[in-house]
């Protein structure tokens, strides 16, 4: 079937990238799993003597229940707190002070620790970050200190920003209010105010455990010496049963919404239309290739048919998007948005945005449309390929959602597999009333 | 904290690491390449690899915007993908799109630089089209509208972003009266006033090969590269290298000012005179900076975040620009503690200066730095623009084999000695946007 498909593409005049992208050589990155259930990848590359250490647990904000948002994340934070064997805020200064670079990060799905380093400190960050998956202390001294960096952190992100004000609000209606998928991954400010040391120790003792993570290696290393240093440091740690997650099969019951947010702090408006959408394991996942390819041509550069219609033709836009991640465990979103032009008013935008998608669904797309898509979606993979940084990002996102080596390596297939009718189908099935949210950011009073 | 992707960028291609050259920070291959027609290049030649990318640079930037045009340089820049030729920006976008090559532009306030990025089996394509939009670029009507009109949306939302003004306001105040303080996108009624034919002449003074700098990195060999340049910019004028704007004069004197927003936390910038790229001490005061505010293990973190947690992020930079220097500290406080935090990062400034640094801290640092090149050589691109920066500092390819013992050659006075030159309070000037409690602007001279 394959086969057959980059045959085609390789006819195709209209997509001359595609063969040459399929041509590029491809070697499966090495994946094992230790005794206690670890999952280690390594993905060897000799650019620079550096390698990168990704740490990534199967655990997230959306494993959070209302009242108590902000635990994964403030966990996070905690980690670098220190153990037994490494004091608080020593963490990241042994890294600094041996050449290298560390940081972490919280998403709805997983939550992710990472070094990089020469290679000789490989046996280093490994033995630390070892040490922390069972060792780590908290002292109500520093979850002090630490919750008001937490809710700096908060207002630099959310409340200092209308956009992310309002995306949150959005979050909710879409999810339905108190859901996994409607908190912010940082927590609502109630919640951090009084979030305690017991806590963030039953999360940590619920959910950090070797056969729930994945151990990414990436950079100048070899699959030999990942696993004897993964052996000696991970090995020890006792396997321990971790439950299931779980994630809603359906969003929120209400919908359509339509909300807005008049803001002192805007002057340039913003529409935006939020769908409930199936992601690689939830909803109707079949779709989930093609709603990539969608996204694309529909909103994703400034050839696809939104950009070309509302800011080129009609000038009714000064910018539109379209954009969707499936990499998700439980469902996700697809999202058309539009910065209009100066004394363009919200009715003119729908009724362009309806127009394009009244006529994509009716009129179809064409084989060289989605084989453009096709061909942006694979060349932004392959050089994304040329970034030690994302190799890791990768894997730990996929990994960490239900997803395998195998959907890794069969996506540049998958993609390229979708067909115009494909497209359409996708469409049809995410652009439905009974799934969106309208969302409006305005300045407050009359300007503009 | 991060959110996962935004859109899957889900490669499986994992093979392709393997394309990744062999060589570290200090034994990269750096080749030097002059073309036929006279223009130079640097090269990392890696056969691995079938991509090619290429840095390259004009001397003159946004600084050097003439009177009444502010904007002028970046709205080009923008401009220079949106048609070339006999191609309209719609065409000239899909031909990139079609030979999976990216091309663009833009300005610093010193100089205007691009990058290509291109499948190697792709590269006339790649070079043909940036051949177009260095030498035939078009600036059709439409596009200047819909560009303008983008640039004009993007400084209104800039004037209501705590940090864009945060940020505006230092440079408004640093340089004020010198070219370094006028904003790099322009002004709303300049802009207004531009033509295609300003922009015409702005590309025609700029894109010229006096000046010119390019680095190329991956698979491609030294008589390709000199072909594929003399076709990219073999169309390009010899010009002259513009003029460099007058010597800057530091301000002597303390100056606090308060701009403010209806915002719960406060955005806080504090910048003293810096050091020059070329200043002998250079290696002094990067030691100096890191264990100022130079990442998570500095005093600045620890004292202000570590200590107290009055911010999420707390750092120091040191800015060199071509005619002027900073060193610049950053963070964010809420209004009600905002006070606080800038008086524990002065007081961090008096210790460092007045109380010195330890071994131990001196020790560190060093092999921080040594190790900090090689962790940001991670992709091809990136190693391109290593090498544009080295060329922009006038450093020679064998720079990075040195580097190491021009680290090790710095002593601990002479980081005191840093200290004690840069870390003057009585030369800074703090920006603060927000609505702080117990902060208050300098009253005007």
């Amino acid at each position: 079937m394959l086969g057959g498909l980059v045959a085609s593409a390789v006819c195709s005049p209209a997509a001359p990238a595609l063969a040459k992208l399929f041509a590029v050589s491809r070697r499966p990155a090495e994946s094992f799993t230790l005794a206690n259930g670890l999952q280690v990848v390594v993905l060897p590359s000799r650019r620079a003597p550096i390698v990168t250490q990704v740490l990534v647990y199967k655990v997230g904000s959306a494993d959070e229940t209302f009242g108590h948002t902000g635990v994964a994340h403030f966990l996070e934070h905690m980690m670098f707190k220190g153990t037994d064997r490494v004091a608080s805020g020593e963490f990241s200064r042994i890294v600094s002070r041996n050449g290298g670079r560390d940081n972490a990060y919280t998403s709805f799905d997983s939550t992710g620790y990472h070094q990089t380093v020469a290679p000789d400190r490989l046996d280093m960050v490994m033995r630390m970050e070892a040490d922390r998956m069972t060792g780590l202390r908290i002292a109500e001294r520093d979850l002090i200190s630490e919750r008001q960096v937490v809710l700096e952190e908060r207002r630099s992100r959310i409340d200092n920003v209308p956009s992310a004000l309002l995306d949150e609000a959005t979050r909710e209606q879409l999810f339905g209010r108190h859901k996994p998928y409607a908190m912010p991954v940082i927590g609502y400010v109630d919640d951090i105010k009084k979030l305690n040391i017991t806590e963030l120790a039953t999360f940590y003792r619920r959910f950090y455990a070797p056969g729930n993570a994945v151990l990414i290696v990436a950079g100048d290393t070899t699959p030999e010496a990942v696993r004897k240093l993964a052996e000696k440091h991970y090995g020890p740690i006792p396997a321990r049963k971790i439950e299931a997650r779980r994630r809603p099969a359906q969003g929120a019951v209400d919908l359509p919404q339509r909300i807005s947010r008049a803001d002192a702090r805007v002057v340039e408006p913003r529409w935006s239309c939020d769908w409930l959408a199936p992601s690689y394991r939830v909803g109707e996942t079949k779709y989930a290739y093609a709603l990539q390819v969608l996204a694309r041509l529909f909103g994703g550069s400034e050839t696809s048919r939104l950009w070309r219609a509302m800011v080129v033709d009609a000038r009714v836009a000064l910018s539109v998007w379209a954009g969707y991640s499936p990499v998700s465990l439980g469902l996700t979103s697809f999202d058309i948005g539009v910065h209009p032009a100066p004394t363009r008013t919200v009715a003119e935008i729908e009724s362009a945005v309806n127009v394009e998608m009244k006529r994509l669904i009716d009129g179809g797309v064409t084989t060289e449309e989605v084989e453009r898509a096709q061909n942006q979606l694979l060349a932004a993979a392959i050089y994304g390929q040329d970034s030690l940084a994302s190799g890791p990002r990768l894997y730990g996102a996929v990994l960490s959602t239900g997803g395998t080596m195998a959907d890794v390596a069969a996506w540049p297939e998958r993609i390229a597999a979708v067909t115009p009718v494909d497209v359409v189908a996708a469409a049809r099935l995410v652009w439905r009333d009974s799934g969106a949210v309208i969302s409006l950011l305005t300045p407050a009073a009359g300007t503009r | 904290m991060t959110r996962i992707l935004r859109r899957g960028a889900l490669a499986a291609l994992a093979g392709v690491l393997a394309w990744l050259p062999a060589a570290g920070a200090g034994a990269i291959d750096i080749k030097q390449v002059t073309t036929p027609l006279g223009i130079k290049a640097w090269l990392v030649e890696d056969k691995s690899a079938p991509v090619v990318a290429l840095s390259f640079s004009f001397a003159g930037g946004t600084a050097s915007d003439p009177a009444g045009q502010s904007g002028v340089t970046n709205l080009m820049a923008t401009l220079l993908t949106d048609g070339a030729g006999p191609l309209d920006a719609q065409a000239f976008r899909r031909r990139q799109e079609d030979a999976a090559a990216s091309l663009g532009f833009g300005a610093s306030l010193d100089r205007l630089g691009g990058t290509l990025r291109v499948l190697s089996a792709n590269r006339d394509e790649g070079f043909e089209l940036l051949r177009l939009a260095l030498a035939r670029p078009r600036f059709d009507p439409d596009m200047v509208e819909q560009r303008r009109a983008q640039t004009i949306a993007q400084l209104n939302q800039a004037a209501q972003r705590p940090r864009s003004v945060a940020g505006r306001t230092l440079m408004e105040t640093l340089f004020a009266g010198y070219p370094y303080a006028a904003d790099p996108e322009g002004t709303r009624d300049d802009l207004k006033a531009l033509t295609p034919a300003l922009l015409e002449r702005r590309a025609a003074t700029l894109l010229v090969r006096a000046g010119l700098i390019v680095s190329a990195v991956g698979d491609i060999d030294e008589a390709e590269l000199a072909r594929q340049l003399d076709r990219a910019f073999g169309d390009l004028a010899v010009g002259m290298v513009p003029p460099l704007p007058p010597e800057w004069t530091p301000p002597t004197r303390p100056r606090t000012i308060v701009v403010e927003r209806p915002v719960p936390q406060s955005i806080v910038l504090m910048a003293l005179p810096g050091i020059a790229r070329d200043d002998p001490d250079w290696y002094a005061a990067l030691v100096m900076n890191h264990i100022l505010g130079g990442g998570q293990q500095s005093r600045l973190f620890n004292e202000v975040r570590g200590k107290r947690g009055l911010a999420y992020g707390v750092s120091s930079g040191l800015r060199p620009y071509k005619r002027a220097a900073l060193l610049v500290i950053s963070t964010a406080s809420a209004n009600e503690r905002v006070a606080e935090a800038i008086r524990v990062i002065r007081a961090n400034l008096v210790r460092l200066r007045d109380d010195g640094i330890t071994e131990r801290e001196f020790a560190d640092a060093k092999t921080y730095l040594r190790g900090a090149l090689a962790l940001s050589l991670d992709s091809s691109g990136s190693v391109a623009g290593l090498m544009q920066s080295l060329q922009v500092d006038g450093l020679s390819p064998d720079h990075l084999v040195r580097r190491d013992a021009l680290i090790d050659a710095v002593k601990l006075d002479s980081v005191r000695r840093m200290a004690r030159r840069l870390l003057r309070d009585e030369a800074m000037t703090t920006v603060v946007v927000g609505k702080p409690v117990g902060v208050v602007s300098d009253p005007k001279e």
